[in-house]
């Protein structure tokens, strides 16, 4: 195993994740088939912490890389920059991650243009081979390397979703929200709630998820139970720290952030 | 403007109100305001029939605390019934007092049940329960107090008769999931009251506490067939005559005061749309502008919005059919037009920032002492956001007339248009409207709302479009002062009012032709102001010159062919946004 550029890229600890199906033993057969994955599901489901759960269990470095519309393919790849008069090429994430053996985790992939994304596509066939046409190089990936995405279908997907080219370099794993006892325990385990406080919170979140496509474009995520969880474990009372984690971040709609409030008393 | 009183206060909470029963129990309800009628004292209890909610638009008196926590413990209230809740009771031989008993039981029991699941609704319901154990023997009193002990387990009161509802109802534990004992418990407790000799008078009767509704909901009555309302004061539960609606509307589950509208069914998620297809006739007064006198005469032209009735749609979809091309090209400007993602604009002379390769690249070509390339700057580009889109059709008579070269009429066209349109962009440009609108003088400018901003081109849209007819004269003015000012309140930064017309505005009460011409031009200048931008398509080319001036030179476009209206329409849009 190389050290140096990949150290601080290791995860020492075991992340928690609550496996809610066989996601586990799919990500680990994918890995070792080296097939790349796509992990798809709604805001704050669990999908990066899945990552990172896996990147640890398999003993892997992660390199994430947040997407953003403004990255070109030299901020994947790599870029030249100038020192001393004279240039010196430094490899992009996604370039140290092929080269030294990292998982590389391009996290709401949907979010960088499409065109850009372009470049990793003979990273994710079986030639595995990534291109660097600035410094003239064919980089072979190491053995170890290893791709995932994330994205959310759904939301805004007329304008934005992967090219077919993309997506069919992928096997895919379906994410959602956990069931409710789950839920409650994952909870319970982040926060230190109470099962009990733990499962109203729960209710409130289940009650803003009927609302999706009526009038939300998301429900309450896990990871915004978790918010509130950590509020209440700073002494907020149940109520504000579940307007403050639950109902204003979701809308903006004063209607709706009534119904919300109004839902919230009635769970808890 | 004058608009019908209560629209806008009762559609303010109904979106809140609806919202709050889906999250809670997943349940679509249509909420709208109680009516009062002229003359009477407000009404006192909120109602509910089937998944129609009436509320009060108004803070009942002596209820404490704010109006809008009343509103959703009355909700919370009603949707129990609606989640927890049997098939309507039956009255059979019931006295009117066994009826409020047996309802006020069923209230407790389904209430029970929603707090199971919901242990805060308690709270939300408990500032109402105001009953106290040392009020007046009454059956007012009493019955008040029984729905208090059902409810709070802590509450103490000392009368026998509370105290033996209370026993039976929480013996009767094991069959809350059933309503069936409430009638068991129900006749017993009736008939103690009639032992007791309390009184009761179902005509003062009142429900409590006060967030509960009516019990109308919870009974069926034989003789519902009757037209007037004497018939449920007969089977004694209230005054119930006095309590709109009439019986008819509620044995279909169908509110009287919307029986005019054309599409009640699929309203699930339209209390949510910022503006729902009115009710009834909406009359909305424009001044209209005198070129005579050189003002405008105040309040003169009444525009009129019905609901659009709707058609046939499957004739509409082959009208499409032969369109499929443009609506593929079409689609694709839209979606061109609706990606709002800035673009970088690499290698400029001048721009916000550097373009590092190719600052790069000039450093090494100087190291290299070849010439290098001085374009070194980048510069992001945002794209403008697509305009809000009033499509506004002339639907006068002269649309029925066939187009010049073509076999169809000029309606059949403009539907055609209308509803290319609207599927091209649908779910691109979520703000989209097409309205349309045919004068009879200035009372009667009818105006009609085949799609509306934010809702939807569902089935319901396109059999609205199917629906369209002409009729009648061109009273144009006033239409675009209303189109304006529904355009003016989008939030968009830019807006179009798109107005397909075949000619000169007319109309039968105005015989001098330059007066409503004037007027539209004042329309249009006045929708200027607002930041509403309008563009004619014109189907009439010799009506170049009225048109010029109404709409101002370079804002039409005069169709030589009118078969090609609906890829022209479509076009324009794609030209005017970008």
């Amino acid at each position: 195993m190389s050290a140096g550029p990949l150290d601080v890229y290791r995860i020492p600890e075991e992340p928690y994740y609550l496996a809610l199906a066989d996601e586990v033993s799919l990500f680990e057969a994918a890995y070792a088939a080296r097939l790349p994955v796509m992990l798809k599901g709604p805001t704050g489901c669990g999908k990066t912490r899945f990552v990172q759960h896996m990147a640890w269990r398999l003993r892997r470095p992660l390199i994430t890389v947040a997407c953003n519309e403004e990255m070109s393919a030299s901020d994947f790849l790599g870029r030249y920059l100038l020192e001393d008069g004279s240039t010196r090429w430094q490899d992009g994430p996604l370039t140290i991650a092929a080269r030294f053996g990292a998982i590389c985790y391009l996290d709401e992939v949907v979010e960088a243009r499409q065109d850009t994304l372009v470049v990793i596509h003979p990273l994710t066939d079986d030639r595995r081979l990534l291109s660097l046409p600035a410094r003239s190089e064919a980089l072979h990936a190491h053995p170890e390397f290893h791709l995932v995405v994330s994205h959310n279908p759904g939301y805004q997907s007329a304008l934005k979703d992967l090219k077919p080219s993309t997506k069919q370099r992928f096997g895919a794993i379906e994410f959602d929200y956990p069931p409710r006892a789950r839920e409650v325990e994952i909870l319970t385990h982040e926060t230190g709630l109470a099962p009990d406080l733990a499962e109203r919170l729960v209710s409130v979140a289940e009650a803003a998820r009927r609302l999706k496509g009526h009038g939300l474009d998301e429900g309450i995520s896990t990871r915004m139970l978790v918010h509130a969880g950590s509020l209440i474990h700073q002494g907020v009372s149940a109520e504000a720290a579940c307007h403050m984690a639950l109902v204003q971040p979701l809308t903006d709609d004063p209607d709706l952030v009534s119904a919300l409030k109004a839902s919230v008393r009635a769970c808890l | 403007m004058t608009r019908i009183a209560g629209e806008d206060s009762k559609r303010e909470f109904s979106a809140g109100a609806s919202s709050f029963v889906r999250a809670l129990w997943g349940l679509d309800v249509r909420v709208q305001a109680l009516p009062v009628r002229a003359g009477e004292a407000a009404p006192r209890r909120p109602r509910f029939v089937a998944s129609n909610l009436w509320l009060p638009a108004a803070p009942l008196t002596g209820v404490p605390g704010r109006f809008s926590d009343y509103l959703f413990a009355a909700c919370a209230h009603i949707s129990a019934h609606l989640r927890f809740g049997a098939p309507r009771f039956s009255i059979q031989s019931l006295k009117p007092v066994q009826i409020a008993i047996i309802s006020l039981l069923e209230d407790a029991r389904v209430e029970r049940l929603a707090m199971a699941q919901y242990p805060g609704l308690a709270r939300l319901w408990a500032p109402y329960y105001e009953a106290r154990a040392d009020g007046a023997k009454t059956s007012l009193s009493l019955m008040a107090r029984l729905a208090r002990a059902l409810h709070d387990d802590t509450y103490t009161d000392g009368d026998a008769w509370v105290t033996k509802g209370r026993q039976l109802f929480l013996e009767a534990r094991s069959e809350w999931h059933e309503p069936d004992f409430c009638r068991r418990i129900g006749n017993a407790l009736g008939n103690d009251l009639g032992q007791m000799r309390v009184q009761f008078n179902a005509k003062d009767y009142i429900v409590q506490p006060a967030y509960r509704d009516d019990n109308i909901g919870l009974w069926h009555f034989e003789q519902e067939q009757t037209e007037d309302g004497t018939a449920l004061e007969s089977e004694g539960v209230r005054r119930v005559e006095v309590e709109a609606p009439a019986p008819k509307p509620r044995e279909r589950g169908e509110p009287e005061i919307s029986s005019k509208r054309d599409d009640s069914a699929g309203e699930r998620a339209s209390a949510l749309r910022p503006k729902p297809a009115a009710a009834t006739e909406t009359v909305t007064q424009y001044p209209e502008w005198d070129y005579v006198i050189r003002s405008e005469r105040p309040a003169f032209c009444s525009v009129k919005e019905r609901p659009a009735p709707a058609g046939d749609t499957a004739h509409l979809a082959t009208l499409l059919a032969h369109y499929a091309p443009a609506r593929k090209r079409l689609q694709r400007s839209a979606l061109r037009l609706a990606d709002r993602r800035p673009k970088q604009i690499r290698r400029l002379l001048a721009g916000d920032r550097l373009d590092l390769p190719a600052a790069v690249a000039t450093v090494v070509a100087r190291a290299n002492a070849t010439l290098p390339d001085p374009r070194v700057y980048r510069r992001i580009r945002f794209q403008l956001e697509p305009p809000a889109l009033l499509l506004l059709l002339d639907l006068s008579a002269s649309l029925n007339a066939v187009a010049a070269g073509s076999n169809t009429t000029r309606l059949e066209l403009a539907r055609t248009a209308s509803a290319l349109f609207a599927t091209s962009l649908s779910g691109v440009a979520s703000d989209l409207a097409i309205h349309g609108f045919s004068s009879n003088g200035r009372h009667e400018l009818g105006y009609v709302r085949f799609k509306d901003f934010d809702q939807p081109y569902d089935e319901h849209a396109q059999a609205r479009l199917a629906g369209m007819h002409a009729s009648l004269s061109t009273r144009l003015g006033g239409a675009l002062r209303h189109a304006g000012q529904a355009l003016a309140a989008r939030p968009a930064a830019r807006k179009l009012l798109l107005v397909v017309t075949d000619g000169e505005p007319s109309d039968i009460d105005v015989h001098d032709p330059k007066y409503l011409l004037f007027d539209a031009k004042q329309a249009t200048l006045g929708n200027r102001r607002q930041g509403v931008n309008s563009f004619c398509v014109g189907l009439d080319v010799t009506a170049e010159e009225s048109v010029k001036r109404i709409f101002g030179a370079g804002h039409y476009s005069l169709l030589e062919r009118l078969e090609s209206l609906p890829q022209r329409l479509a076009q324009m849009y794609v030209r005017l946004s970008a």
